[in-house]
């Protein structure tokens, strides 16, 4: 089987969160991506699902809070490897895809706020610490991104408020 | 200072802004608009969202940036369907005439935006004594919580936590008839707070 469950459990990952499972009735969704960047990770030996939703490119040496561990691209990377590994991935196994970091003010705002861009160089860089390379990429455009990993099968899938979903 | 000291200060400043602009919405649509007491947020709250339908729900809507005395975000939402409503009342066509978000719903969505951000721009001005120029209106059309996050992230990209105040205003039936969200950069807050005390 690797379509999730008909009554398949979705887990809202919210601003700043990430979530772990290995259940495979779950699919985890970061919803409304706009400069934000959705991280969705998946070892297909461990059969173990991550999806991390980063606000910021760095967290200039600030502590991380307990309500926003995946605030940062920096530490919020570090803690979902971890946790990843926690449950039985490993790093080399990891297949990474990554969607968001839109400019989604319009235009005239696209050159003056750059979060997106910036969100999205950061979180590349922090996963090549951890010698991970994306599989796939989704990343900038001016519209919202609604990204999710099903944990059954490790595949992910990206959709706007213009365009269905479709896999990445 | 205490979050709940700077939320009731900042309430006062919202209320009055919030009657302004709901002005602005009634004279436009033509129809009685009465707004619920603002609110005023500290930190990234996802709820800001819920009376435009939630996280994923398709809104129309305008920003607009202020510059100035202080710095800071403008956003005016409406739920897509709502939105087309509210351009069928301001252009005087019968309900239902506007079908799709085209470019005389951008155009009207603007003016909406302009007006109605402008009009809390001017009573945060003239209460403050405060010299404020709101931007032109850029139209946004998109998943509500991906525009709220992105304001979220300017904000915090510049440090110190985000503080949002947000009015909900609502027509003749008692429908939402859209959201406006204001929230200043982080030095503003501050220059905010000492100039309302």
């Amino acid at each position: 089987m690797t379509a999730p469950a008909a009554d398949a459990r979705r887990v809202s990952v919210g601003i700043g969160q990430l979530a772990i499972s290995k259940d495979g009735n779950d699919v985890l969704v970061a919803y409304g991506l706009g400069s934000c960047i959705g991280i969705s990770c998946y070892d297909p030996q461990a059969k173990v699902g991550g999806l991390a939703h980063v606000l910021l490119p760095s967290s200039d040496g600030k502590r991380v809070e307990d309500r926003e561990p995946a605030r940062f691209a920096d530490t919020g990377i570090d803690l979902l490897v971890k946790r990843l590994c926690d449950a039985g991935a490993v790093p080399r196994r990891l297949i990474v895809k990554i969607a968001g970091g839109a400019a989604v003010l319009g235009p005239a705002n696209a050159e003056k706020f750059k979060i997106g861009e910036r969100n999205a160089d950061a979180i590349k860089e922090r996963l090549k610490r951890h010698g991970i390379s994306p599989a796939a990429t989704d990343i900038g455009g001016s519209k919202g991104r609604t990204l999710e990993v099903h944990v059954i099968s490790g595949k992910t899938y990206v959709r706007t408020a213009a365009s269905p979903a479709s896999e990445l | 200072m205490s979050e709940e000291a700077l939320i009731r200060m900042l309430s006062g400043v919202a209320r009055d802004g919030a009657t302004r602009a709901g002005r602005g919405l009634s004279g436009l649509m033509g129809q009685q608009i009465s707004i619920e007491v603002p609110n005023v947020r500290v930190g990234t709250k996802t709820d800001a969202c819920d009376a435009v339908g939630g996280e994923e729900c398709l809104v129309l809507g305008a920003y607009l940036t202020i510059s100035g005395d202080i710095t800071g975000h403008v956003m005016l939402l409406f739920p897509e369907a709502r939105a087309l409503e509210c351009v069928d009342l301001m252009c005087g066509q019968p309900p239902g005439t506007t079908t799709e978000p085209d470019d005389l719903a951008h155009s009207a969505i603007g003016e909406l935006g302009n007006i109605v951000g402008s009009a809390f721009v001017n009573a945060l001005a003239d209460d403050l004594n405060l010299i404020l120029h709101p931007s032109p209106p850029a139209i946004l059309h998109d998943m509500a919580i991906a525009l709220v996050e992105t304001v979220y992230a300017e904000v915090l990209s510049q440090g110190g936590d985000v503080v949002m105040m947000d009015a909900v205003f609502e027509d003749e039936k008692g429908r939402t008839a859209g959201l406006l969200i204001v929230a200043p950069d982080p030095a503003s807050v501050e220059r905010l707070l000492g100039v309302a005390a």
